[in-house]
């Protein structure tokens, strides 16, 4: 499903329930972005499963975290 | 390269100001909100959330509640054991057949807490000495990003200015809070939501549920803000959804004013310690900055820092900080307002230092001019209609109390979008149906959805019926990013011209020509360049027969672009008795590619700069640094404009067709806080560097600037 899939997250890696808002907006390339500044992360992470930014063992929902290491990730 | 789908070179009603359809249903009570929805047997939901900013959960006793009177459903949301990280976390929910039983019961049951070790604030996080309350660490140091080389960069500077300016938590204040309606039949399940993804909300229900999408169906057909905060059912949606099976009745579970502030997203803080360097002659030449901020519990933090403006050299580090609080969520351009006011104050102070005009200095550092990259234009068409030229140097030298000052600032947003899907129905009674699984979260997005299929139809926009906030709907993005405009139009526009051209193959054998020879304008289809051979709408519609046109359609490349500029001019007065600041004028001037609605549009501009009003004189987030609590979940303690705070705002959009649809929700919203805050610079001449611009920071700013000086 286009609509899941994210630059943020690679499949295969990262946790099959992890969510944030770019996951659901249909935005389109916006080339020149850094050119304007460089590259920052603001985005809020959420877990499907849970609803909120923790995934079901009580730790925070993130790409750097959500990477197989835990036992409630889904592959 | 114009195609049939093209944008018209002479519309009559794209551009135009045009009131909203659903206005009248508005203001006489006939829109439905979600709070508004009330189902047959309905139930009222309420959770029960942690009082304690860092705990763990000892044991939960639901007996007391389940035993209250009208209570038809309880549950614990989390185990015994976990923990809360977080005051407001959700932890237990409870379903009665009135809303004060539901609170009745909701106060019966019984939480005990072990309390654990919590930070109200980043100083606390940020301690050598700090206790691990955060998996993988309290902090979590980003990338550093580097161009060139710094130290060449510092040694070509005339003058270097350095200092921390920061930008604080304000929450996103929906004034219809987030909740939902949910029943079921049987395992389907129906959920009116507040949301800004209605067919992504269904996903979500399904799969949190463990249920398949094709049983959910939600309905979002009004909204009173979301801001970023409204992608998902969040646990209140999926808890309203349990509570009701269990129940076997719908229930309506909607936040309160204190759950919205605690747990339904915020804007992160940000601090940045620069220092940046500038030759005699006004030319950047190096930025040095370590940046942080606080997301809440676990999240990220991050924005764009510098801002715009072109540093040849620059090294920048950001540094998340996690504290216990609830987490932030995007809200509207997320990390922009912070970066915009960092580096914005920053350029004022650099300004300064050799004496420079802000706007003229502003117009030598920026990125080559483009489509996309407006500054220099607007600069000065904004300086011209602002009255630039009467703004005095950094101090206000009249005598009394009242000092006045302008300030100035740039910023831009991408806005694109793609994907959307859309269906169009015209019937032989005339009647037209254009369906999209959009929404409009307030913006207007109904309204210009109807206004692009009667400019392909030539008809008025009372002749279209628009069917959007429905996940059964032809398929369209959530709205966010300030993509909603720039993802639907096309489709609309795609799809509509498909249909117009299925009706002249109806209509062309009658007036005998061919379908290629007609144009629809006016109410009228006729052989293009004769207007006297041809039918009324009506008429022509009679010609479809029974079976309607009806045509699906997507979004197409080419009607659609990325990348607005803009640039805001404000002027303030401070009362240096009170410390007590009005703005009293702002100029925005935008770009959104093709004007769709100039009114909504013009709308989105005067919302985004009221909400970067209450960023920078009002709005604050104030947790006690002991407790850890909230001192101000509410609308009394948590401070707002009211209608007298507004100043005099003037709108300038710069219409380019030419780039096609380009969203404007999120732009206008992101320089108005650091323009405010260099014209109150201007006034007092003493620099506050961080927001909110509360009374008592300015009078401590005016006290420091006569004992040595902020600057």
């Amino acid at each position: 499903m286009k609509h899941l899939t994210s630059p943020k997250l690679t499949p295969g890696v990262h946790c099959l329930n992890i969510r944030h808002k770019g996951m659901f907006v249909t935005s389109g390339p916006d080339p020149d972005e850094f050119a304007f500044y460089d590259k920052y992360d603001s985005t809020a992470y959420w877990c499907v499963e849970t609803s909120r930014g923790f995934g079901p063992d009580g730790a925070p929902v993130r790409p750097d975290c959500c990477s197989g290491e835990r036992d409630c990730c889904k592959h | 390269m114009a195609n049939k789908y093209s944008w018209p070179e002479k519309p009559a009603l794209l551009g135009t100001s045009v009131k909203r359809l659903d206005g009248p249903d508005k203001v006489t009570g006939r829109a439905k909100y979600t709070y508004d929805i009330n189902r047959p047997g309905m139930l009222y939901g309420k959770m029960v959330r942690s009082p304690l900013p860092h705990a763990r959960v000892v044991s939960i006793d639901l007996s007391a509640a389940e035993k209250a009177p009208g209570v038809k459903a309880v549950l614990a949301h989390v185990a015994v054991g976990a923990q809360v990280m977080y005051q407001g976390d959700p932890v237990a929910a409870v379903a009665a057949d009135t809303e004060e039983r539901a609170l009745d019961a909701a106060r019966m049951i019984r939480v005990r807490y072990e309390a654990l070790p919590h930070f109200a604030n980043v100083e606390q996080a940020m301690a050598t000495d700090a206790p691990a309350v955060f998996p993988g660490g309290n902090t979590r140091q980003g990338a550093t990003e580097e161009t060139g080389d710094l130290v060449a960069g510092f040694a070509k500077a005339a003058h270097i200015v350095e200092a921390t300016y920061a930008t604080h938590v304000i929450t996103h204040v929906c004034l219809e809070t987030h909740g939902c309606v949910c029943e079921w039949d049987g395992d389907k399940l129906t959920a009116w939501i507040s949301t800004q993804a209605v067919i992504q909300s269904a996903q979500q229900f399904a799969q949190a549920l463990g249920i398949p999408q094709a049983n959910v169906h939600t309905i979002m057909q009004y909204m009173g803000g979301g801001f970023g905060s409204k992608f998902g059912p969040d646990s209140q949606g999926i808890i309203c959804a349990k509570l009701a099976k269990l129940a076997k009745a719908p229930v309506k579970l909607m936040l309160d004013r204190k759950e919205e502030h605690l747990d339904t997203g915020n804007r992160p803080s940000a601090t940045a310690h620069i220092r940046a360097g500038i030759t005699a002659d006004g030319m950047l030449t190096a930025f040095d900055g370590q940046s942080w901020g606080t997301g809440g519990a676990g999240a990220t933090s991050g924005f764009p820092l510098p801002y715009i403006y072109n540093f040849p050299t620059r090294k920048r580090t950001h540094k998340d900080v996690y504290i216990n609080a609830g987490q932030q969520r995007a809200m509207r351009a997320p990390g922009h307002p912070q970066g915009c006011f960092l580096t914005e104050i920053l350029m004022d102070e650099l300004a300064d230092t050799i004496k420079m005009d802000p706007v003229a200095f502003r117009v030598k550092n920026l990125p080559p001019a483009a489509p996309n990259a407006m500054w220099a234009e607007y600069f000065a068409r904004g300086a011209k209609a602002f009255g630039w030229d009467k703004r005095h140097a950094t101090g206000d030298p009249t005598p009394g109390p009242i000092k006045t000052g302008m300030g100035v600032s740039a910023h831009r947003w991408g806005g694109a979008g793609q994907g959307s899907q859309a269906h169009v129905d015209i019937m032989s009674d005339g009647g037209i149906v254009v369906k999209c699984g959009t929404q409009d979260i307030g913006t207007g997005t109904r309204t210009i959805v109807g206004m692009v299929a009667a400019e392909t139809f030539g008809l008025p926009l009372s002749a279209i019926k628009v069917e959007i906030g429905d996940s059964l709907l032809p398929f369209s993005g959530g709205s966010g990013g300030s993509t909603t405009a720039a993802s639907a139009m096309p489709a609309i526009r795609v799809t509509s011209v498909d249909a117009l051209e299925a009706l002249f193959a109806k209509v062309a054998p009658a007036l005998g020509t061919a379908p290629e020879n007609l144009v629809a304008e006016g109410g009228r289809i006729f052989i293009k360049g004769t207007p006297a051979k041809g039918l009324s709408w009506k008429d022509a519609c009679k010609l479809i027969g029974t079976e309607p046109i009806s045509v699906n359609g997507k979004w197409a490349q080419g009607l659609s672009g990325s990348g607005t500029s803009g640039v805001q001019f404000a002027e303030a007065s401070v009362d240096i008795e009170t410390g007590i600041v009005r703005v009293t004028r702002i100029l925005a001037i935008q770009d959104c590619g093709l004007i769709v609605d100039k009114l909504t549009a013009e709308s989105q501009a005067y919302g985004g700069v009221i909400a970067a009003i209450n960023f920078a004189l009002f709005e604050d987030r104030i947790l006690d640094r002991v407790t850890g609590q909230m001192v101000n979940p509410n609308m009394e303690m948590y401070l707002l404009a009211g209608m007298s705070d507004v100043p005099k705002i003037d709108i300038m959009l710069n219409n380019m067709p030419e780039r096609g649809v380009i969203g404007i929700g999120e732009p206008p919203t992101v320089s108005t806080a650091s323009a405010i805050a260099n014209a109150v610079r201007n006034a007092t001449g003493a620099t506050i560097r961080s927001l909110p611009l509360h009374p008592h920071k300015v009078l401590a700013a005016l006290e420091q600037e006569k004992a040595g000086g902020t600057n």
